[in-house]
């Protein structure tokens, strides 16, 4: 259409966002804001590129239909580079519908694409799947389909199903090479790497030892009797017990399984599950009302037996009692615990579950988030936190391709 | 006005290592069009790029039977056809936001694409003669016969429109098929008009209704 404009996005495609600004620097119209907004997406100022799209979308006319969608995938994604997570997902799919309608395929799979990606960053797996099925098994060009592949790969690592995983990330590193794009490669080694560093700390008789995540997915499939302290919960196969809001039951039990076949005594109990520095008579009360609720929790899989010193765990159907921990325990390790449910969760609601102060919640999401354990999304009694981002899970920018070209 | 379906006559690419066409026009025996960074000639009968000049090629390009003249980023550049050399350019009336260029009459007409306006221009020192409001954004520019032509491109939509030079006023309107773009506009000065199919990356040759 334009001159200028197409001069900037030939530069843009030749990989000189520094040659299309000085284009259209000081130019104001719809095209122009868009071209300036990539560009500024690709030297990294996400925010200004926000911005910018935003504009551009609004200033394209009712009738450019393709060229607004178009604004709205490019600045989707940078909200989900950002992590901006609380964006409402209507105008993405919005765009997608729009380009599926005029024919622009690329696009709206890539659109397509970040809308999967956000739903497996925010924990919803089955919607995740649901994009991708939808945007259908076609052929796609190498870089798209690295990131399909990665998507894959991430809700897999997820579901513990790590031979699909790696199914996914070989033919995730295939694409990538063809790709020739480093970042995809470097995002498909990281991936790979996370199958092969330790993933957990299985603690049994007293021993431990480092797991793969293809190891907790055995044990997840084995008789054992797991304390699963990434869950906060009790399982033997598919029977699971979840004590994410009962945290002084989750702690008598994974107690007791860390003992396990020995028993613990009451002392170390109440010291362990209450935090109780001096132990009198209502601690011993208490500790046999918890006993009490837990000897219920637990029927499915085993006994809490009463010994002279204290008690013991006396599983039913197998020999096996084992306690799944995270590779290093750390301090707000019960508050990672109840995130690593990939659910957003509010801090008043953490708290709760926690039985602690909200005030002591915040202070532990404000320290995990400085050093990028948590996330959160939303403002205010909006706000939710959680778990840092999936492995497998794609985090550079590709923006939509040809945004303009004519 | 009259109003009709574009008759599209053949079709031209797409060619290799062209991906979209910007500009089109006409020298008597080779349809040019630009594509970014070459002008291409291509023969009409065969459809083949018969010769390439390597010169900045961003939007309209015109013909005034020795000379083509090629819009390049805000300048139109002056080039010679025989040795693809850039001898003058003056400044683009749109300052960027130019789209097509057709020679007549001693002027070069220029489109300003989201302006919606044709400029008159001297071809000499770039000075706007006139200029003719459109009511929608103005792509190829061509004069045929003493008709005014030019394509439009607007959403999704595209036509070649046959306007009154001094009101602005439809006179005709020729539409394509939807999702169709027209990006170039030139008049082969018989019954056809070569048009570029903009990202398409082609060009296309579209019947002139006969007068009468």
């Amino acid at each position: 259409m334009e001159s200028l404009i197409n001069a900037a996005a030939r530069a843009l495609e030749a990989g000189d966002p520094l040659g299309a600004l000085n284009r259209v620097a000081l130019r104001n119209d719809a095209p122009s804001l868009a071209l300036r907004g990539i560009a500024m997406a690709q030297l990294g100022d996400l925010a200004k590129a926000k911005t910018l799209l935003r504009s551009a979308a609004r200033a394209f006319g009712p009738r450019e239909a393709v060229a607004r969608a178009r604004c709205v995938v490019a600045e989707a994604e940078i909200a989900l580079v950002s992590r901006d997570l609380g964006r409402p997902a209507k105008m993405l799919a919005a765009a997608r519908a729009t380009l599926e309608k005029h024919g622009d395929v690329a696009n709206a799979t890539h659109a397509g694409h970040i809308e999967a990606r956000r739903l497996l960053l925010v924990g919803q797996l089955d919607e995740a799947e649901r994009i991708l099925a939808e945007l259908g098994p076609s052929p796609l060009p190498p870089a798209p389909q690295v990131v399909r592949e990665l998507v894959v790969a991430g809700i897999a690592i997820r579901r513990l199903r790590t031979k699909d995983a790696r199914a996914a990330l070989a033919r995730a590193a295939r694409a990538a090479s063809l790709a020739g794009i480093p970042g995809l490669t470097a995002e498909v080694e990281s991936t790979n790497r996370v199958l092969d560093t330790p993933a957990a700390r299985l603690i049994t008789r007293g021993d431990e030892r480092p797991l793969l995540l293809e190891q907790v997915e055995e044990l997840a499939a084995s008789d054992a009797l797991v304390v699963d302290t990434f869950h906060h919960s009790v399982r033997r196969r598919s029977t699971i017990v979840s004590l994410g809001t009962r945290p002084v039951l989750f702690a008598l039990a994974r107690i007791l399984a860390q003992a396990w076949p020995a028993d613990v005594t009451r002392e170390a109990l109440m010291a362990g599950a209450f935090r109780a520095r001096h132990v009198d008579e209502s601690h011993r009360a208490r500790l046999r009302v918890e006993i009490g609720r837990l000897r219920a929790k637990l029927k499915p899989f085993a006994d809490v037996a009463a010994t002279k010193q204290g008690f013991a765990l006396t599983p039913r159907k197998t020999r096996q009692v084992v306690v799944l921990a995270r590779p290093v325990e750390e301090k707000h390790a019960a508050v990672l615990a109840f995130l690593s449910d990939g659910e957003p969760w509010s801090s008043s609601a953490l708290a709760l579950a926690l039985g602690t102060s909200a005030r002591t919640v915040q202070r532990a999401l404000d320290e995990l988030a400085r050093s990028n354990k948590v996330q959160s999304f939303g403002h205010g009694r909006a706000r939710r936190w959680m778990m840092p981002p999936v492995p497998g899970f794609p985090t550079g920018l590709l923006l939509p391709g040809p945004l303009l070209k004519t | 006005m009259k109003r009709s379906a574009a008759e599209i006559v053949r079709e031209y690419g797409p060619f290799a290592g062209v991906d979209a066409v910007h500009g089109v026009t006409y020298d008597g025996s080779h349809v040019w069009f630009a594509s970014g960074d070459k002008l291409n000639a291509v023969d009409p009968e065969s459809g083949k790029i018969a010769r390439s000049l390597d010169v900045a090629a961003h939007a309209g390009t015109a013909f005034d039977g020795r000379h083509l003249f090629q819009i390049a980023e805000d300048r139109i550049q002056k080039i010679d056809a025989a040795s693809g050399k850039v001898l003058t350019s003056i400044p683009a009336p749109g300052g960027g936001g130019d789209s097509g260029l057709a020679w007549a009459e001693g002027s070069l007409w220029v489109g300003q694409y989201r302006e919606r306006k044709i400029h008159q221009v001297d071809p000499d020192t770039g000075k706007v003669l006139r200029t003719i409001e459109s009511k929608r954004f103005v792509t190829g520019v061509t004069w045929v016969d003493g008709e005014l032509w030019h394509g439009t491109w607007e959403g999704e939509d595209s036509d070649i429109r046959r306007i009154d030079p001094d009101t602005g006023k439809v006179l005709e309107q020729l539409d394509l098929p939807a999702g169709t773009m027209v990006s170039g506009l030139e008049s082969d000065g018989g019954d056809r008009f070569f048009c570029g199919g903009g990202a398409n990356g082609n060009v296309r040759a579209v019947r002139r209704p006969r007068r009468g």
